[in-house]
């Protein structure tokens, strides 16, 4: 019987199948952030359990390590609370006895991030982490979940084995070439606005199509962190030869028989031509133009010429009311041009853009330019770091008057201590504009990296296109 | 985990959609260990119930007396959007509630309630509109849940059934913990294991290098 890839990598790792309710899947490799991690080990000890499989569960601190004087340590971190909570980390995998990427280790990073970059995420794999964006590893081919902090966490380390709902299938087809000055950012953010933040809940999206073809890894990674934003817990890219030339590059996916072997095996989980999905979307990128959000759900966006929406114009009562409660929040009024709406700072960084190309983007636009108002970039991994410094991209933002940091999660949600004060306006690379993500009264807009640049430059949100040809 | 049955409890009413984790759990709570006398109960919707200077926001529903020992909350759509922060369903649990009524929730938020033994119902939205509407003309009216038969009868007696998926339904009504089922089910993951595994992924040298040598 034809099936989708989804179905295929499903299937394989079924240990109990229950219909109509939750099969009993293998876990491959697990992920464990800091953020809230602490429960689940918290639970284990209680229950005095151990963690079956210890080389198949990596935590990697990310979202509450500080980006700036590192070298001085878990010491060195001023708020007691977020101190604690990188500590706990420490202390729960020497205590469990599993690996640990931690603060200090040179292949730290974000996990979505570090996981691709080492070859850690491979194609066929299924992988969860205590992370909403763990989709990010399914552009590889994988079926990558995120899992609960606590109890779900916590069984996954003491089984090696999760119970998850198996989700419909869609399939989003992306085609035509994407133009100048447009990026896998704006393509996702303009999935996002067409099908709504609750648009995917339910199931795995498969992106397919010719723009997702042409994409690069980081792109790809870029389309499938931000799933979650259109409500589906997993997307997937069926992995091809830039899928397999970005994979023989990395450090740690299988070298030599085994890779043979692994090869063999992924051209057998694409979805057969004659499968069917649940629901199919259709989208052309071909007029596409840079998007910004202008709410407070990553779907409230508009390309860049557009204006802020009037509230009063919208027919659907829900959506009015959102839009209306959003404007207030993000101090602004409708009909304003979105090129005119001035900006205090800009992040780059995050699981979402922070990798080479994405870097590389943002420093191409911002190259021999000065930034209006202050911000910072976080490299996406101690590695992305050091390529970044190997091409003199540093210097690009230190010259534009930007701050160098080090990697981790940082001001996309602030869980370090990285705020945006109450009432500045952020023009971020980052996934999420929610009321108070990056801080209490923040407003977030968010946008590609080179859009980000842009508005470094200028001031404002401003269409990088035009200075793209100047 | 606690069995959820049959809930006949005070029901209120918020009108709000796309009520996201973060606001249900603001970060700057989450950073502590959980447990008994130091819990998520003031942190649940804080920005939300309590103003910048943390007085009472009156407005607020929750904070309205009427609606006083609420173990059922009737909120807009896509409640608990965003961010999987575990805390956030605990946060619900904490402050009392054991029941969640709305016509959308953020995927993984349902997942963490039902795993902490709270009730997601999922109902059409004019069906919320008019429980809403029932509740606020008799604030303190009573909702019943009937997990088994998956239905809500509203204050106005009317029942509306709701879906659950057949594995949280059977755990949530007979209190199973998700680790005590598995571990039935060890010799199969052990044969998974030995027999299933694609060979390139066995041994899981790849960590132990991405810890100890990065590989190079």
């Amino acid at each position: 019987m034809p099936a989708t890839m989804f179905e295929k990598i499903w299937t394989d790792h079924v240990i109990v199948a229950a219909p109509e309710g939750e099969d009993l899947l293998y876990v491959d490799l697990n992920f464990v952030n800091e953020g809230g991690a602490f429960l689940a080990f918290d639970q284990l000890r209680m229950e005095r359990r151990t963690v079956r499989r210890p080389m198949q569960n990596l935590p990697i601190t990310d979202h509450y390590i500080p980006t700036v004087n590192r070298h001085l340590g878990i010491p060195g971190i001023s708020n007691p609370e977020i101190r604690h909570v990188v500590a706990m980390q420490d202390d729960n995998a020497r205590e469990f006895g599993l690996p640990h990427i931690h603060m200090h280790h040179h292949n730290q990073g974000i996990a979505h991030v570090v996981a691709p970059e080492l070859g850690l995420a491979l194609p066929g794999m299924l992988i969860t982490c205590n992370d909403s964006h763990t989709a990010t590893n399914g552009a590889l081919g994988a079926i990558a979940s995120p899992i609960g902090a606590s109890m779900q966490l916590r069984h996954v380390l003491a089984t090696q084995a999760v119970w998850l709902k198996k989700p419909k299938t869609m399939r989003i087809t992306l085609d035509g070439m994407l133009p100048l000055g447009v990026w896998a950012k704006d393509v996702i953010l303009s999935v996002i606005h067409r099908i709504g933040i609750g648009g995917a809940a339910g199931y795995c999206v498969e992106y397919a199509g010719s723009a997702i073809r042409a994409m690069s890894m980081e792109g790809r990674l870029t389309v499938c962190n931000m799933s979650i934003e259109a409500g589906a817990r997993l997307g997937m890219i069926a992995p091809d030869d830039t899928t397999f030339s970005y994979l023989a590059e990395r450090p740690l996916a299988p070298k030599g028989d085994a890779w043979e072997a692994a090869l063999t095996y992924w051209q057998t989980v694409l979805s057969d031509e004659e499968a069917t999905f649940d629901r199919e979307w259709h989208f052309d990128v071909t007029t596409l133009a840079p998007i910004v959000t202008w709410g407070t759900s990553p779907e409230d966006c508009s390309s860049i010429d557009g204006v802020v929406p009037d509230p009063s114009a919208m027919t659907d009562a829900e959506h009015r009311s959102h839009a209306e409660r959003a404007l207030q929040y993000m101090r602004l009024t409708p009909g304003t041009r979105l090129a005119q709406i001035a900006i205090d700072r800009v992040f780059i960084g995050s699981c979402t853009n922070s990798r080479i190309e994405d870097l590389r983007a943002a420093a191409q636009v911002l190259k021999g330019r000065r930034a209006s108002v202050p911000g910072m970039v976080s490299p996406g991994s101690t590695n992305v770091k050091k390529q970044a410094e190997a091409e003199g991209l540093d210097r690009i933002f230190l010259a534009a008057g930007l701050e160098w940091r080090d990697s981790g999660c940082s001001m996309c949600n602030g869980s370090n201590g990285e705020l945006v004060a109450p009432g500045e306006r952020c023009a971020s690379t980052t996934n999420r504009n929610f009321e108070g993500r990056q801080g209490r009264g923040a407003l977030t807009h968010i946008m590609s990296p080179a859009m980000v640049a842009a508005a470094a430059v200028a001031g404002k949100l401003t269409d990088v296109r035009t200075l793209m040809k100047s | 985990m606690k069995p959820f049955t049959v809930l006949t409890a005070v029901a209120v009413p918020v009108r709000l959609d796309k009520v996201d984790t973060g606001m249900i759990l603001p970060g700057r709570f989450m950073r502590q260990h959980r447990r008994p006398g130091h819990d998520y109960a003031n942190a649940f919707l804080h920005d939300l119930r309590f103003d910048e200077s943390e007085a009472l926001r009156p407005e607020f529903p929750l904070n309205d007396e009427s609606y006083r020992g609420a173990e059922i909350m009737v909120v807009g759509a896509d409640f608990g959007c965003g961010s999987s922060r575990e805390g956030a369903a605990c946060a619900v649990l904490d402050y009392g509630l054991r029941a969640l009524v709305a016509s959308n929730f953020g995927e993984i938020f349902a997942a963490n309630c039902l795993q902490n033994g709270i009730l997601p119902v999922y109902l059409s939205q004019w069906v919320i509109e008019e429980i809403w509407r029932q509740l606020e003309n008799a604030p303190g009216s009573r909702i019943t849940i009937d997990l088994p038969a998956q239905t809500l009868k509203a204050p106005d007696e009317s029942v509306h059934s709701f879906e659950i998926n057949k594995t949280r339904k059977e755990r949530l009504v007979r209190g199973l913990d998700d680790v005590d089922v598995t571990l039935q089910y060890m010799d199969q993951i052990s044969k998974y294991e030995n027999e299933r595994r694609k060979p390139w992924l066995v041994g899981d040298s790849a960590v132990r290098r991405a810890v100890e040598d990065g590989g190079r």
